[in-house]
């Protein structure tokens, strides 16, 4: 049977049927090809996917430990500056009413309550310009660093050198809170760790972007150490530069200062 | 031997009909592209049964019904791929080929009477472009059809060779009964796999309403 389709006019089915062997196989290969690229991209995307979720759990946990420690600093604020003073005040006013107390005595403990209130009054009225800076709000994000600077100088501890050249309404308002937010961060970092003398401020706006310079002449740190510490509230920065679509370039050196330098394109 | 090849033959018509069937109890569920399909399963069904009827109970010629089953076929093939790979070039290309093959049946109408070689490798050519288009958009994403589109690209593609040399083969059929029943033995085999991936797809994926 097989040596009757190798012989005579029947090579020629033979050979159709070759040609068709061949034909199937190819479709066998290419099926197969098509199968194990999409496989090999699946796998390459679901990598890709993976490392995405690991770096977004990353940034939600550093949200938040932040917001744990925002908690933390206000329930301490609220506790030192508010409630032990308002216990005074339920003190002394407990004495005013007691029956045997003196004109003069009344006079007194009604002074000090007042004195405590008026404090109490001014601390509340700084812990919520902490947490949200009216400024910024009603007169916008250069009238609030204007204010930032301010706020530094009047220190006396700090030379403060700042040219603030911000084009209204170049970001938007969500966008100038992280502005603040940022520039506010590397104030309090260079006040709480870098004994610094001299805080300098820049902002500049370009045709198509805003540039940031932020230098101080504390002690500075290591870069790379800083990064896996992620203390500093340096991730909380990278975080904000990462929603305003900017770049971040910080150069540092232990003993001499830090340069920050944060470009935000339109 | 030949009751049992008489017997396959039959059940491989069966099967072509409960598929028809199958698919055109399900079209109101469906898209476009699923009826376009069924409606590309039902036509051939009828040829089948056509082809059977008049070759072995009429004993009739029935050589002619091959060219509407491969015209049909482009025909809505080319629809069904058109909504599969959401390609509007492709009826642009039917019509040119529908255009090429008037040409070529008015011009040699001697043609109806044997196997058109050159119009099969043509439309099937076409349509195994288009499967392997569709191959690249699976890679994408795509599984709509699959098991239909593999099917489709086997025997599409395999199937060429075998249309294509039915006239030389035809010619020499009398003294080779052997070469040219084993080429069409073969054809049935393959036929009967695209079968299977048909069913297969409606089982797998439209034997069920989807709830949407």
């Amino acid at each position: 049977m097989v040596e009757e389709l190798f012989t005579g006019e029947n090579q020629i089915v033979s050979i159709v049927l070759i040609a068709i062997g061949l034909l199937v196989f190819m479709s066998i290969a290419i099926v197969l090809f098509f199968y194990f690229s999409r496989k090999r991209i699946i796998q390459s995307e679901l990598e890709k996917a993976n490392l995405e979720i690991d770096h977004q759990k990353s940034i939600l946990q550093s949200i938040i430990i932040t917001q744990e420690e925002e908690r933390q600093r206000i329930a301490q604020d609220m506790h030192d500056a508010i409630s032990s003073k308002l216990n005074v005040v339920s003190l002394n006013a407990n004495i005013l009413t007691e029956d045997d107390i003196t004109q003069e005595e009344t006079n007194k403990v009604a002074g000090s309550i007042l004195k405590i209130t008026n404090t109490v009054l001014e601390s509340s009225r700084k812990i919520a310009h902490d947490l949200l800076p009216p400024t910024l709000q009603k007169f916008g994000l250069k009238a609030a660093l204007e204010e930032l600077c301010e706020e530094i100088s009047e220190t006396k501890k700090y030379q403060t050198i700042y040219v603030l050249d911000y084009e209204e309404g170049f970001l938007e308002k969500n966008h100038e809170l992280h502005v603040f937010r940022i520039l506010q961060e590397l104030v309090n970092n260079t006040i709480k760790h870098a004994n610094a003398t001299e805080i300098k401020l820049m902002v500049k706006t370009e045709e198509n972007n805003l540039s940031l310079l932020y230098q101080d002449n504390g002690k500075g740190f290591n870069i790379e150490s800083a990064k896996k510490a992620r203390g500093l509230g340096m991730s909380g920065i990278e975080n904000r530069v990462v929603i305003l679509n900017g770049t971040l370039n910080i150069e540092s050196k232990l003993g001499s200062g830090i340069k920050i330098n944060i470009t935000i394109d339109k | 031997m030949e009751l049992i090849k008489n017997i396959a033959g039959y059940v491989l018509i069966l099967f072509c009909v409960i598929n028809a069937i199958l698919y055109l109890s399900k079209i109101k569920y469906n898209n476009k592209t699923f009826k376009y399909f069924a409606i590309y399963l039902g036509l051939i069904a009828a040829i089948q049964l056509s082809v059977t009827f008049i070759g072995r109970v009429l004993h009739m010629q029935n050589l002619f019904l091959f060219h509407f089953y491969f015209i049909l076929q482009f025909i809505f093939l080319s629809f069904f791929y058109k909504t599969l790979l959401k390609k509007t070039w492709i009826l642009k290309i039917l019509i040119v080929g529908l255009l090429i093959l008037t040409y070529q049946y008015i011009e040699t109408p001697s043609i109806f009477f044997v196997y058109n070689a050159f119009g099969v490798a043509m439309t099937q050519g076409i349509l195994v472009v288009y499967a392997l288009i569709y191959f690249y958009n699976f890679i994408k994403g795509d599984t709509e059809f699959l098991l239909v589109n593999i099917g489709l690209f086997f025997y599409l593609l395999s199937s060429i060779l075998i249309f294509a040399s039915g006239n030389l083969i035809f010619d020499l059929k009398e003294v080779f009964k052997f070469g040219y029943r084993l080429l069409m033995d073969l054809n049935d085999v393959l036929y009967f796999g695209l079968q299977i991936l048909i069913f297969v797809e409606w089982l797998k994926n439209y034997s069920q309403v989807k709830i949407k």
